[in-house]
């Protein structure tokens, strides 16, 4: 045989490892997305059944839309309410899919779901991609800021600190006060804490979370904002051209009606009890409103861990045939590997994730779950440190153990595998286990794509208790517990792998 | 059994071998020496092609090893060869060393392999070190387990490149014994030796070479008593 030829075809089988392991994807999707869809309602089994309509939803802004954590985790609230109430006249069964908000229009445009329900309020920008129902509820804006301050209007916030929810109306209303300056934040827990900390001095935020706000804060009041003209109100938004509006739209009405629209709104909003004066300690910190929602947290671990496992476990073999591809001489190998790596390192880990998640959809046509392409992101993103890692391990190991091997007429797949790449995993065990640790910690980032793991099980929570430390300090704890674990796992390992010592 | 050609070696612009031409006949105890540098090691190298012959060719058997067409791993399983530096691996039990060629690239039963790894264990003197790992054994007990781990691929040729330079000089005999206990066996081998007064009294003929030559090839007596050339007379009287 001719030995170029052998040096060519030793690779291939390597490479086709490597395109099963891209083409697994579509494979292991549906599993993983079992995990992921824990968190959606999966009523019945798939769109293909007749009648089936699937809401998308964001569940951190109770009353509208939360997870009722203490609960198992069903989406609730005065959103949900008014879709299935709607939806059982039309004749339709309702699904209801949770994502990141800033998600919603996007998951409408490619047919994720039917319609979205979000408190989502009616604006020129979005009526261009989607189309909206009637207003269902006009909510008003709100002055939240601490009891010694108490604005009452708008003037009063001249020259002032003024927060808002990033995309959020009352982001837009916040930026038309006259001199005021602006801070934007991601969730309602963060203007809370701002508040409480005394970095902002004020937030506008609609009335029913504004209740909910000054319910579990005791520092804090609100004040209503007068109605404004132009506020068009919450509404539903439907993919363009669907006759659903025209549906909606008559259901409506006849709730407002008939009655139906006010008795729901008035359930969700009703009058908030005074926040008792609670005896508070240090940081304002009182676990006891974590109550009931600890097993809703505890289960993200689960998320967690096999995420983790996962992309590790991605990140390991497509690190080693990278690593293999560096070492193999092969000019296009070595090439593409190291152009791979480059490009991997070069770009955050966060921009990494976002692309992934958002452009497959319209890049493969292929809706990718949450969860698969944050293993697919850390994996690929994991990989291009680990290929460098694993090259110098096996760079590390003696020359001679290559000979020994060859002059015994050992061939090559059997002499990397057998030979080389245990002794190499001995040098390579402890740089391996930080960049696990590293994965397991980094693994919070998936939060932003929804991914119901610790982080964003703290977030919900939060957004649920209107309170920002308590669960960050136990999800920061879990984290630290499950570091140890690991690499106490990990020195197990290591002194089995010296054994031979 | 071994015909070499013309053959040389370069490594970048240093000529390393000059044009070598000799042949090893079957059972023929062979022993390199010669100054450091001479290319000695080299020259056995490029036998079971560690080193890629820059021209001239090498066959083994009647097979020609710089061949494209030839499969090099079948011939190399048939030429053992033993490092200075042992290169035992130690991730795997004494056992385990000699097991894994035999079992892994020839296909041989486990239990067969076992049994045939204890005999040359007991053969080099070490049938109770089957299960150790490499690291608990001293240079010499490793120098043999990797003679042991050679021969269990029951190969037609064995190459020994410096097997005594790296042991403590009290292991020195306890390995040259299992070389001259198999050089009595019949068994073809080429030695890249210091060891002078081994070399006279277990090889059958010395190689002596120099600067990438082959200046001398003779038999000990002739070699040691009456060095033809003025180089390897020089030699002798540095190191004896």
């Amino acid at each position: 045989m001719n030995r170029n030829g052998i040096r060519i075809t030793r690779y291939v089988p390597l490479i086709a490892l490597a395109l099963l392991l891209l083409s697994l994807g579509p494979v292991i999707g549906p599993w993983i997305h079992g995990a992921h869809a824990a968190d959606a309602q999966a009523t019945g089994e798939t769109a293909a059944e007749t009648k089936k309509l699937v809401m998308g939803t964001s569940p951190d802004y109770p009353p509208y839309e939360s997870v009722d954590a203490k609960n198992n985790g069903e989406i609730v609230g005065m959103d949900i309410d008014i879709a299935k109430y709607v939806t059982s006249r039309l004749g339709y069964e309702l699904e209801i899919a949770s994502m990141d908000f800033s998600g919603l229009i996007a998951a409408l445009q490619t047919g994720r779901v039917d319609f979205v329900m979000s408190g989502m309020s009616v604006t020129e920008e979005r009526k261009m991609s989607v189309a909206f129902s009637d207003s269902y509820y006009t909510a008003r804006n709100t002055i939240v800021s601490r009891k010694s301050d108490a604005y009452e209007t708008v003037e009063q916030l001249s020259g002032k600190l003024v927060g808002s929810q990033l995309g959020s109306i009352q982001d837009q209303f916040a930026e038309s006060i006259p001199g005021a300056k602006q801070k934007k934040l991601n969730k309602i827990a963060d203007l809370i804490q701002e508040l409480n900390s005394g970095r902002i001095d004020a937030a506008i935020v609609e009335d029913a979370v504004a209740l909910e706000m000054v319910g579990a804060n005791p520092g804090l009041v609100l004040n209503f904002l007068p109605v404004s003209e132009e506020d068009n109100g919450y509404a539903i938004a439907f993919p363009k051209q669907t006759q659903l509006v025209g549906d909606f739209n008559r259901m409506l009405a006849e709730m407002k009606e008939n009655g139906e629209l006010q008795n729901i709104i008035g359930q969700w909003f009703g009058e908030k009890e005074e926040a008792s004066e609670r005896e508070t300690g240090f940081l304002n910190i009182d676990f006891r409103v974590l109550d009931g929602y600890v097993p809703y947290i505890l289960k993200g671990v689960y998320v967690t861990l096999l995420f983790t496992l996962v992309s590790a476990l991605f990140g390991l073999i497509w690190g080693t045939i990278l690593s293999l591809f560096k070492i193999s001489g092969i000019k296009l190998l070595v090439a593409f590997a190291t152009a791979y790596t480059s490009v991997f390192r070069g770009t955050p880990l966060l921009v990494q994730l976002t692309l992934i998640y958002y452009a497959t959809p319209q890049l493969f046509g292929f809706d990718i779950p949450a969860l698969l392409a944050a293993g697919l992101a850390f994996g690929l993103n994991s990989a291009a440190y680990l290929s460098e890692t694993i090259r110098g391990g096996i760079m590390a190991v003696d020359k001679g153990q290559r000979e020994a091997a060859i002059a015994l007429g050992v061939p090559y797949r059997k002499m990397m595998v057998r030979i080389i790449f245990p002794q190499a995993l001995r040098h390579i065990l402890p740089a391996l286990v930080n960049e696990f640790v590293a994965l397991l910690k980094e693994s919070s980032l998936v939060s932003v794509i929804g991914v119901t793991e610790l982080m964003r099980r703290a977030d919900v929570v939060r957004a649920s208790t209107f309170r920002s430390f308590e669960a960050l300090l136990l999800v920061a704890a879990i984290y630290y517990v499950l570091v140890l674990v690991l690499t106490s796992l990990a020195r197990m390992l290591e002194r089995r792998l010296r054994r031979s010592d | 059994m071994i015909n070499v050609t013309d053959l040389t070696k370069t490594f970048g612009k240093t000529q390393v071998l000059k044009s070598i031409t000799t042949q090893v006949n079957k059972g023929e105890v062979v022993a390199l020496i010669g100054p450091s540098g001479s290319g000695k090691s080299t020259f056995l190298r490029c036998l079971n092609l560690l080193e890629t012959p820059t021209s001239g060719t090498i066959s083994v058997n009647g097979v020609e090893l710089t061949d494209p067409k030839t499969d090099i791993g079948r011939v190399r399983q048939g030429i053992g060869m033993v490092f200075q530096h042992f290169h035992l691996f130690p991730h795997m039990t004494v056992l385990d060393n000699i097991t894994f060629a035999p079992v892994e690239v020839r296909g041989v039963s486990v239990k067969e392999a076992r049994a045939k790894a204890h005999e040359l264990l007991s053969r080099v003197g070490l049938a109770d070190k089957a299960d150790s790992y490499p690291s608990r054994l001293s240079g010499g007990q490793k120098q043999r387990v990797a003679i042991a781990r050679s021969l269990a691929m029951e190969p037609d040729i064995m190459l020994f490149d410096e097997p005594t330079s790296a042991l403590d000089p009290e292991m020195v005999k306890e390995v040259l014994n299992v070389i001259r206990g198999l050089a009595e066996s019949g068994m073809t081998m080429l030695i890249v030796t210091h060891e002078m007064k081994f070399a006279r009294e277990a090889a059958d003929t010395i190689y002596f070479l120099d600067e990438g030559r082959l200046v001398e090839r003779a038999a000990p007596e002739q070699f040691f008593s009456r060095p033809q050339s003025e180089r390897a007379a020089r030699f002798l009287e540095q190191v004896l």
